[in-house]
């Protein structure tokens, strides 16, 4: 059997694996927490909402309360943000033709929070609960489509030139961001502040309902284009060859990196390495082709936010570690061992 | 070198005067609170003058600074001794409620159970004014600023510095929550309203001429308007005799008063702040006959306490909070940062240092504070 031919036998059991494995996650999260539930409250609190028990007595209410207004949003709103930041990675990896383009290495991730900062500060709302994201939305399309025009040359980009961009759009980005913050009057610059912080604390279904649509035409965005990346990872003429339309899959596909890490970073702040570390994996677990990465990306995405969230807020007793620090710490030492890597095989060719 | 200082004093003549017209009443419990504050601060007791009655103000004899240095000539650093608790206005106190009222969000909310009390801002104003009226045995969680002795075994609700966390918060079964915009994010009060809990929004402004309307809008939340009122007489009371107190060891002469920077620092990276007009320590810097050196150079709100800014304003002493003094390595840290070995207070080694929860909380113990921080900045020596 071929490598690919294994890859792909692997598809099924892994996917279904990670399926399972996130709901054992979901479960688990759903029962620990620093409010404590026993299941079997659990189980009342669910039946008390569906009205197959009566209305909850006086101290089930707290325990209702925090399950239904605080725990299960931020559980959904991390399957959310985790499933937009795989896919936002597996699809810039795809289209950059490039193994280290990732939201938040390159500053798309830092272009959101710029849009999402400004409408803070300013306290503009005409999108009502959307505004944040459609801001962070508007300027993530701009920077994906910045760094990608500054870091192409001869039909792709260079690695070393797209972690440079990186660098520089980021220092941009934060520079902006200072300057907001700086700006800022005091109620708004609390605001940003905790926003900042990049937990998923204070998820509310809003959030959730705002965020969901965005992940779901992302992913179904990307999805549909699965073929066209691989035709385009033969190289761009060869993706020409096969009728592929390059020009307009590079502008889709930036507008469903930037719509997607828009999702994530409006009510989460920046989660780095999500986008690198998920994809990455996968493809070694089943093979690069798209029509499979992009779903897998979006279970493991989630998988990877659900379990550093469980461990970010009930690891130390009334603390709320932040779940960035959980994904730099894999996602760091896998960066640098990629782009060894990469580098290498360049230097092997010349 | 000029300070607004008639903005300030207009509110405070409404507090004083809310003060006199119920001094009567106030004036029992506040020989105790002042009788507890001096031995706070070691002074002697029987040198405390009686609780002033009448409107006149007295004058500071021109030789009441005899024997006093110049403040601005002083070295080393000092601290202020730390307050002492919170004494209650009447011991367990009765809310009536149901209370109705519209909070500072701008919601509309009815208090019908204060039975279990969360009171959460960041400068532990609120939790000290539940103390203040006689309901600090309802509390039943703190945040990281109400650092009094009574609340210290109370669970601690905020984490990271100032951030709230719902699940924890709803875990203490509160009944009544009592916050402001200072904590949050904003998310977690509006969990805690939609689980049932009752949220109450205050002013997030703190100055010592609000003192009073916010310890009465406590008050009138918790359903005790009448014990409200006096407990801000009470503290506006106080506030005349700490004012009075301080004129005597503060200079008269505007070229003697100490020029006073207060700098928040965090750590020995970028948190590390001059407090503009607006934060709270220009008015404690005002109170106590200093001139706030930030605000006097136009600074509004904070800005980072770069060496352009603090060679600029150059100012005779630092205010400091004691952690935030010893996050950034105690004074020898602080001398290392640049610029600050440049000022006058630098060269002097002139800081000033007071607990974090006290020193801007701006409620029932400001009286105290300032008192304390006079001392420590006008005679050292007799406030060791």
């Amino acid at each position: 059997m071929s490598a690919v031919a294994r890859a792909s036998s692997r598809r099924l059991p892994v996917i279904g694996g990670m399926l399972v494995l996130l709901l054992a996650v979901l479960l688990v999260s759903a029962a620990l927490g620093q409010f404590s539930v026993s299941p079997a409250e659990i189980i009342g609190s669910f039946a008390r909402k569906l009205g197959l028990a009566p209305a909850a007595p006086g101290t089930a209410a707290y325990a209702d309360g925090a399950l239904w207004n605080i725990r299960f949003p931020r559980l959904a709103l991390g399957v959310v943000v985790g499933a937009a930041l795989g896919v936002a990675g597996a699809l810039m990896q795809g289209v950059f033709a490039n193994p280290l383009a990732e939201p938040a290495v390159v500053g798309v991730s830092a272009g959101c929070a710029v849009g999402a900062c400004t409408v803070i500060v300013l306290d503009l709302r005409w999108l009502g609960p959307a505004t944040v994201p459609a801001a962070a939305f508007v300027m993530g399309v701009l920077t994906t489509a910045l760094v990608y025009g500054l870091s192409r040359a001869r039909g792709r980009t260079q690695v070393l030139m797209l972690v440079l961009t990186g660098i520089a759009v980021n220092a941009v980005a934060n520079a902006i961001i200072a300057f907001l913050v700086f700006s800022a009057d005091t109620a708004s610059r609390e605001q940003v502040t905790f926003w900042q912080l990049g937990s998923l604390n204070g998820a509310t279904w809003t959030a959730v309902a705002v965020t969901l649509p965005l992940l779901l035409a992302g992913v179904a965005g990307a999805w549909m284009l699965a073929r066209r990346l691989d035709a385009l990872a033969l190289g761009e003429r060869s993706a020409r060859h096969l009728g592929v339309d390059v020009e307009r899959v590079r502008l889709w596909a930036i507008l469903i990196v930037a719509l997607l890490t828009a999702a994530a970073v409006s009510y989460a702040g920046i989660i780095a390495f999500v986008g690198l570390i998920i994809p990455h994996l996968l493809r070694l677990l089943i093979g690069p082709s798209h029509g499979a990465l992009i779903p897998a990306s979006a279970i493991g995405g989630a998988l990877l936010i659900s379990g550093s969230d469980l461990v970010a807020r009930t690891a130390i007793p009334f603390a709320d570690l932040p779940i960035g620090m959980f994904t730099a710490l894999v996602g760091g030492p896998v960066f640098f061992v990629l782009l060894r890597r990469t580098i290498g095989a360049k230097q092997a060719q010349a | 070198m000029t300070r607004p200082i008639p903005t300030r004093s207009a509110g405070g003549a409404a507090s004083v005067a809310r003060g006199l017209r119920s001094a009567r009443v106030a004036s029992a419990a506040l020989a105790a609170a002042v009788a507890l504050v001096l031995s706070g601060c070691g002074v002697g007791v029987e040198n405390a003058p009686a609780p002033p009655v009448s409107s006149a103000p007295v004058k500071p004899s021109p030789d009441a600074r005899a024997g006093l240095q110049d403040p601005r000539t002083i070295t080393g650093p000092s601290t202020a001794a730390s307050v002492s608790e919170v004494v209650p206005i009447q011991k367990r106190s009765s809310p009536k409620l149901p209370v109705t009222l519209t909070d500072a969000s701008g919601t509309a909310v009815t208090v019908s159970d204060a039975d279990r009390i969360l009171a959460l801002d960041i400068y532990g104003t609120l939790a000290e004014t539940v103390v203040g009226l006689g309901l600090g045995d309802r509390l039943v969680g703190r945040g990281s600023s109400n650092t009094l002795e009574s609340m210290k075994a109370l669970p601690l609700v905020t984490q990271n510095g100032h951030e709230l966390n719902g699940e924890a918060v709803l875990a203490l079964r509160p009944t009544l929550v009592l916050t402001d915009t200072t904590l949050g994010p904003r998310e977690v009060q509006d969990q805690l309203r939609a689980s049932g809990v009752t949220v109450v929004f205050f002013d997030p402004k703190r100055s010592i001429s609000t003192i009073g309307s916010q310890v009465e809008s406590v008050a009138h939340a918790v359903g005790l308007d009448a014990l409200g009122r006096k407990l801000a007489a009470r503290i506006a009371t106080e506030l005349v005799d700490a004012k009075e107190r301080i004129a005597a060891i503060a200079p008269t002469d505007e070229r003697e008063k100490p020029r006073i920077a207060f700098l928040y620092a965090r750590g020995t990276a970028g948190v590390f702040f001059l407090f503009g007009k607006g934060m709270g320590p220009d008015d404690l810097i005002g109170a106590i006959g200093g001139i706030d050196v930030a605000t006097a150079a136009g600074i509004t709100g904070s800005k980072p306490a770069n060496s352009e800014a603090l060679l600029a304003t150059n100012p005779d002493v630092f205010l400091m909070m004691t952690d935030g003094l010893a996050s950034t390595g105690g004074i020898d840290g602080l001398l290392k940062r640049p610029g600050v070995a440049d000022t006058a207070a630098g060269q002097h080694r002139r800081v000033v240092d007071m607990a974090d929860g006290q020193v801007l909380s701006f409620g029932p113990t400001t009286p105290a504070v300032l008192l304390s921080l006079a001392d420590a900045i006008y005679r050292p020596g007799a406030a060791r």
